[in-house]
């Protein structure tokens, strides 16, 4: 199989642990020979979108240039990363309908009380405090995916566990290959099935 | 507005509620009504409309339920029984959750950033992510493959969910057998209630399937008060009503629908095509055989579970020898045949359809070629090791496609006219949220917009 590039876009709340899952993948990927560019938010505003705020139009500014440059990359057969709040549902949908490769959405659904609690960062004591203006979840919106291609669950997974379920989810879409390894654990998993999900049957008379 | 308000439904958004009682009949609900079995849900239905409903053909679980999560036909879903064979192979396999072919319901909710709550709707099996939780049903195997997000297993555990009665207590008595249903019920009610009361949701689909269980082996106990399980089949029902109140109880401004999945009656005979096929020339097997696995060289036809006729065309099977020329012809013959099976002088086939009749969509080519929707009391059998047409098994009840049970809470004058089919339940439930239906969905809204 060829290795064909694609835009994985993760979006969640700040400290939500995009960046971790976005290096989990990263390292997943390139193991399995693809190659990978990882665009994270944090750091895209110190050089690509440096001088930009954090008002709506900055906001969906950095998205969009996000968005190209993954695009850019996705059709030259780079595995594209991106981790950033991104938190209108408009403008990703938009980056989503301008990619010219396929484009993964990666919900990385935390709740906001886990997150205050939390705070790696330190923001949210600073929003909630009224220190930062326009953070978002606290006084500026969030909207999350309606149906994202995958959504994990960051407060009730481990890193580790959600990195393999987005993984997983790249192998159903057919844009990474089955690892002989996987392979064997799925048939495992189905034939342990089969033989109960056959007695079921024909206890109802269905076989 | 507080701080974690956002994360929370708007007020003033539409929700719903369906509730599903596997294989009750409708027949069967209005005479529980009517003799005092089920008074909250005769309390609930005098606010609301309670109409006979057509399901799939095939009547099976997993062909209804698919076909009321997708709102579309087996032609498009992709689902045509609880086992089907791979692909230009006699090899059989058990379709799941993987199969289906068509969007579901809560997808397209989800779509529209509301969130679903959906358990025990058989043919979820294994659970796929969604904006909301899921326990998928009957024939799911382990709870954690059965459930998202994995985070609610240990609670489930805790509280001691049960995904399925054990049917095959049945073996050990019907004594034993009733007790699981009947405990398996109390487990299901109280999560289904648990989950109702704590999830946040904007679509809640909860699935009671002890029902289905129950009529499979005691449906036989509503013929008369003599009979040994007739008080307790009552009391189920009456535990059911008493659930059904609960929710009722807890509707504030939420469209309801209650439904089943196909109807049920008794059984008077199992009918086994496949031995119709040996006895009349169009079906050979080797010795000994188990199932359509064990299908012989020079093979005309063979069935599956329930009336589903497939040609053995060439190219389509390895030992297939029906040239596509000759398909109609040989159709025809089988017809014909097995419209003359008839007991007491009344055919068992109550119609024969063509494929083209029943199906349409990108799943088409896998349909069977020919379904054969039987008469009350004649339950059509896919088996390939009985020497008789008919017999009598341990099962008293079989399903039935035109008398499933839709009552939903609006108005008689919002009802539109004509009787309502299992694939119509999606697209009402959209339209009750006020969300537009997606293209692919065979079904219309039963409510007026």
């Amino acid at each position: 199989m060829s290795r064909n590039g694609f835009t994985l876009w993760f979006t969640g709340l700040s400290g939500a642990g995009k960046t971790t899952l976005a290096r989990l993948v990263e390292k997943e990927l390139k193991q399995r020979g693809h190659k990978v560019e990882v665009l994270d938010g944090d750091i895209i505003r110190t050089n690509l979108s440096k001088g930009l705020g954090f008002s709506k139009e900055d906001r969906d500014t950095n998205i969009r240039r996000i968005g190209f440059v993954c695009d850019l990359l996705a059709r030259n057969g780079v595995v594209a990363i991106a981790a950033a709040i991104s938190p209108y549902r408009e403008i990703r949908d938009e980056v989503r309908g301008g990619s010219s490769a396929p484009f993964v959405e990666a919900y990385v659904e935390c709740p906001l009380e886990v997150l205050v609690e939390r705070d790696v960062k330190g923001l949210y004591k600073k929003a909630l405090a009224g220190e930062i203006k326009n953070f978002t979840g606290v006084d500026d919106p969030y909207e999350a995916p309606g149906s994202p291609e995958v959504l994990v669950h960051s407060a009730a997974e481990s890193p580790d566990a959600s990195a393999m379920q987005i993984i997983a989810r790249l192998v159903e879409m057919e844009l990474v290959e089955l690892e002989l390894a996987e392979l064997a654990q799925q048939t495992g998993d189905e034939e342990e099935d089969e033989e109960e999900v056959r007695a079921r049957l024909k206890a109802l008379g269905y076989v | 507005m507080g701080l974690f308000d956002r994360f929370k439904t708007k007020p003033g958004a539409k929700r719903a509620v369906v509730i599903g009682l596997d294989g009750t009949p409708c027949t069967l609900a209005r005479r529980f009504i009517q003799d005092g079995t089920m008074p909250r849900f005769a309390e609930l239905v005098s606010r609301g409309v309670l109409l006979q409903m057509d399901t799939s053909i095939p009547d099976i679980s997993s062909v209804a339920w698919t076909s009321f999560m997708t709102g579309a036909n087996p032609g498009r879903h992709g689902i045509y029984g609880f086992l089907d064979l791979q692909p230009n192979s006699y090899k059989i396999y058990f379709p799941n959750s993987k199969h289906i072919r068509s969007e579901t319901l809560w997808a397209a909710v989800g779509k529209a950033g509301r969130r679903s709550v959906v358990i025990n709707v058989p043919s979820t099996y294994p659970a796929q992510p969604l904006n909301g939780a899921l326990i998928a049903g009957f024939v799911a195997v382990d709870l954690n493959k059965a459930t998202y997000p994995r985070d609610l297993v240990p609670e489930l555990t805790r509280r001691g969910y049960r995904i399925d009665v054990d049917a095959r207590k049945v073996q050990e008595s019907h004594d034993a057998l009733m007790a699981d249903i009947l405990e398996t019920l109390e487990r299901r009610i109280e999560t289904l209630l648990w989950l109702y009361d704590t999830q946040d949701w904007d679509l809640f689909a909860g699935v009671i399937t002890e029902t289905d269980r129950l009529q499979h082996f005691f449906m036989d106990a509503m013929g008369g008060e003599h009979h040994k399980y007739h008080s307790a089949f009552k009391d189920f029902y009456g535990r059911v009503d008493r659930f059904i109140g609960e929710i009722a109880s807890r509707l504030s401004g939420e469209t309801m629908i209650l439904m089943s999945d196909h109807g049920f009656t008794t059984i008077e005979r199992q009918v086994y095509l496949n031995t119709w096929l040996v006895d009349h020339g169009f079906l050979r097997l080797k010795d000994n055989a188990k199932s359509v696995e064990d299908i012989a060289p020079g093979s005309l036809a063979f069935a599956l579970d329930p009336g589903r006729i497939y040609l053995n065309v060439k190219g389509k099977f390895p030992d297939g020898i029906v040239d596509k020329a000759d398909a109609a012809k040989i159709l025809a013959e089988i017809k014909q045949g097995l419209s003359e099976i008839a007991v007491n002088g009344a055919s068992v086939a109550q119609r024969i359809y063509d494929r083209d009749e029943l199906f349409s969509g990108a799943c088409v080519e896998s349909a069977p070629d020919l379904c054969v929707q039987p008469i009350y009391g004649y339950d059509l059998k896919g088996a390939v090791n009985k020497t008789q047409l008919m017999d009598r098994e341990v099962f008293t009840g079989m399903h039935t496609q035109d008398d499933a049970t839709c009552f939903i809470t609006t108005t008689a004058g919002e009802i539109r006219d004509g009787k309502p089919h299992i694939t119509d339940i999606a697209p009402t439930v959209l339209a009750a949220m006020g969300l537009d239906q997606p293209t692919g969905m065979d079904g219309r809204s039963l409510i007026h917009r």
